[in-house]
């Protein structure tokens, strides 16, 4: 019973339309005094969820990644992708991939990495003749990178979620081969239907324009080597590395770019304690809610059902697999992170899976997600930005869907992708 | 009677900006007290020991009232099914029925905050020295501005203002 009170009062209000931190938080509360346990737990582990350091990277890499594609950061990046790689068949396409890769070792949002690249390139693409449904799949799809590759706060709320004995640094480092992996497969996808479509090449602008593309695009690609050579270090804690991603930022864009405004400055803030406002207070109740399955030992329960279907770790990752890509079409990436992270990990982990590894399958899927109906965010905010229906953009997704799953089905089943490289950044 | 609503609501109004940027400033005071704690650490070679429970501390406002702006605003991430399937004019009833269930949390984030700040009022937080009951006040404000909202919008809606009208994918924020 107590089950059917904590999902169903949670799917129920979801249903309805309640917001989901709402639906976290009331599920918890009904089932607490369903049991006669004191309601105030509830309210306590909402706060306890939320006053973690760790956490407060969350803010300061969203907070990062909106000064730098608010203060031009984002601009000279393209820029210098597009002097690299414009003259390839179907080249702004090409040069959309390279440059969301890039921005995406910077920043951690897929939304954000669709607003600032797609912002730039889709109004370019149209006007060189790609049809605008290719521009919008091509930008969303291209999005995801960002979720792969370092600094990607998904993955400090999958650790968190995940009991905060994953490590961040290793997390990190783990998404970096699968990112540069599916931005490869998304560059071959977009240059065949390209090629079956005619679409242009650009100019290639000489090594000297090149050069100087690169030399301005430098000081924003050295956030890469701070975050990343911070944390994996170890000289900086994922939290410490985040601010100073933040002062960074604002030094770039205000001293050496000049083209941060107050305004800008001001919209980047506000729109940052909006976006950790909303993130962390669904982490808040979600944490009473993990509290609750705990209580209730979800996780042991689940183990057994799942030993029950199969004992080969490829199918029970297969099965997982399959119910994350079905809810990532109808629930956001964070909430799923939370709810998904305290019930299929202890399953993995008793058939062998690493959890660093389960991490990076886990965001690679519900970052597919993101694109898809009813519920897709960065796919919402590419077909905005090129002015075109979710449903237009549907009809020729396709072949980048293709290219996600093959990459996630390579992930899930060549663990090496994921464990080989933090494995080799320990062993030094 | 509906004038004075109106009123009353862009009072709110200003209160809800007013709480957004005081949140902003929350935001800027953990960057700049992290950075202190770097700049401590790495440079002057001495941690300074409150930095960490107070960035915390700050943390925890600018969520909390951020979340409660978010009430009003629109701006929390919910799942819009049931409004694919149903008529348009049942969107009053499903923001409605929405509305109450988070009225009915906002008022226990204030009835069981309060009681723990009331529990840990002789407690304090290690370092700080502060009490521990602080933890808990920004539960308490956020949980009565939702209230206040919660209650302005059932009003407004019961008015006949459009509060469930568009807009409300107006900014989209991050995942």
């Amino acid at each position: 019973m107590e089950y059917a009170i904590l999902f169903g009062v949670f799917t129920t209000l979801m249903l309805l339309g309640t917001p989901i931190a709402f639906c976290l938080g009331l599920a918890s509360f009904a089932t607490v005094v369903y049991l006669g346990l004191p309601p105030v737990v509830v309210f306590q582990r909402l706060n306890s969820g939320v006053s973690l350091f760790t956490l407060m990277a969350i803010p300061f890499f969203i907070f990062a990644g909106d000064l730098m594609m608010r203060g031009g950061i984002a601009a000279r990046i393209i820029a210098f992708a597009g002097s690299l790689i414009g003259h390839v068949r179907g080249g702004l396409g090409q040069v959309n991939i390279l440059a969301s890769t890039l921005f995406g070792g910077i920043s951690g949002s897929a939304v954000a990495e669709a607003a600032a690249v797609g912002g730039i390139m889709v109004p370019q693409m149209k006007a060189r003749g790609y049809g605008a449904d290719y521009a919008v799949n091509v930008t969303s799809m291209a999005a995801l990178i960002a979720l792969l590759l370092p600094p990607s706060h998904n993955m400090i709320i999958y650790s968190i979620s995940g009991g905060g004995r994953i490590s961040i640094a290793d997390l990190f480092t783990a998404g970096v081969i699968p990112g540069l992996l599916l931005a490869l497969a998304l560059m071959i996808t977009a240059y065949i239907v390209a090629r079956r479509r005619g679409y242009p090449t650009e100019p290639f602008p000489g090594f000297r324009k090149a050069g100087h593309y690169l030399v301005v695009a430098v000081p924003g690609l050295l956030l890469i080597v701070i975050i990343f050579g911070g944390v994996r270090s170890g000289v900086f804690t994922a939290t410490e590395s985040s601010c100073i991603a933040v002062l960074y930022a604002l030094l770039v864009t205000l001293l050496v770019y000049r083209s941060l405004t107050w305004s800008e400055f001001v919209h980047s803030t506000l729109g940052a304690v909006k976006t950790t406002a909303m993130v962390l207070f669904i982490i808040g109740s979600a944490a009473a809610f993990g509290w609750l399955m705990a209580y209730l030992k979800i996780a042991t329960l689940m183990i057994d059902f799942m030993s029950g279907i199969s004992s080969d770790p490829l199918v029970i990752l297969l099965m997982i697999n399959v119910i994350l890509l079905v809810l990532g079409t109808f629930m956001d990436m964070g909430p799923l992170i939370i709810i998904t992270t305290p019930i299929f990990l202890p399953v993995v982990t008793s058939f062998g899976v690493d959890p660093v590894h389960f991490g990076v399958i886990m965001i690679l899927n519900l970052g597919i997600g993101l694109n898809t109906p009813p519920l897709g965010p960065v796919q919402f905010v590419a077909a905005a930005v090129g002015k075109i229906s979710i449903w237009e953009a549907m009809r020729s997704i396709w072949p980048f869907y293709g290219a996600g799953i093959v990459v996630l089905g390579l992930v899930t089943y060549v663990p090496a992708l994921s464990l080989w490289l933090p494995a080799l950044f320990r062993g030094n | 009677m509906k004038a004075r609503l109106l009123a009353l609501s862009r009072i709110l109004s200003r209160l809800s900006l007013i709480v957004m940027w005081l949140a902003g400033l929350g935001l800027v005071a953990m960057t700049s007290v992290v950075a202190y704690q770097v700049f401590m650490r790495f440079v002057i070679n001495s941690s300074p020991a409150w930095t960490e429970a107070g960035a915390i501390m700050i943390m925890s406002w600018f969520i909390f009232l951020g979340a409660a702006v978010g009430v009003r605003e629109k701006f929390h991430m919910g799942f819009d099914v049931l409004l694919y399937v149903l008529p348009d004019s049942a969107l009053p009833w499903l923001r409605s029925i929405s509305d109450i269930f988070i009225f009915i949390f906002a008022a226990g984030m204030v009835f069981y905050g309060s009681e723990l700040a009331i529990r840990f009022w002789s407690t304090q937080i290690p370092v700080v020295g502060l009490s521990t009951a602080f933890t808990y006040f920004p539960i308490i404000v956020s949980g009565a501005l939702m209230c206040l909202f919660i209650i302005e919008r059932m009003a407004l809606r019961l008015a006949g203002e459009p509060v469930d009208s568009a807009s409300v994918a107006s900014e989209i924020t991050e995942v």
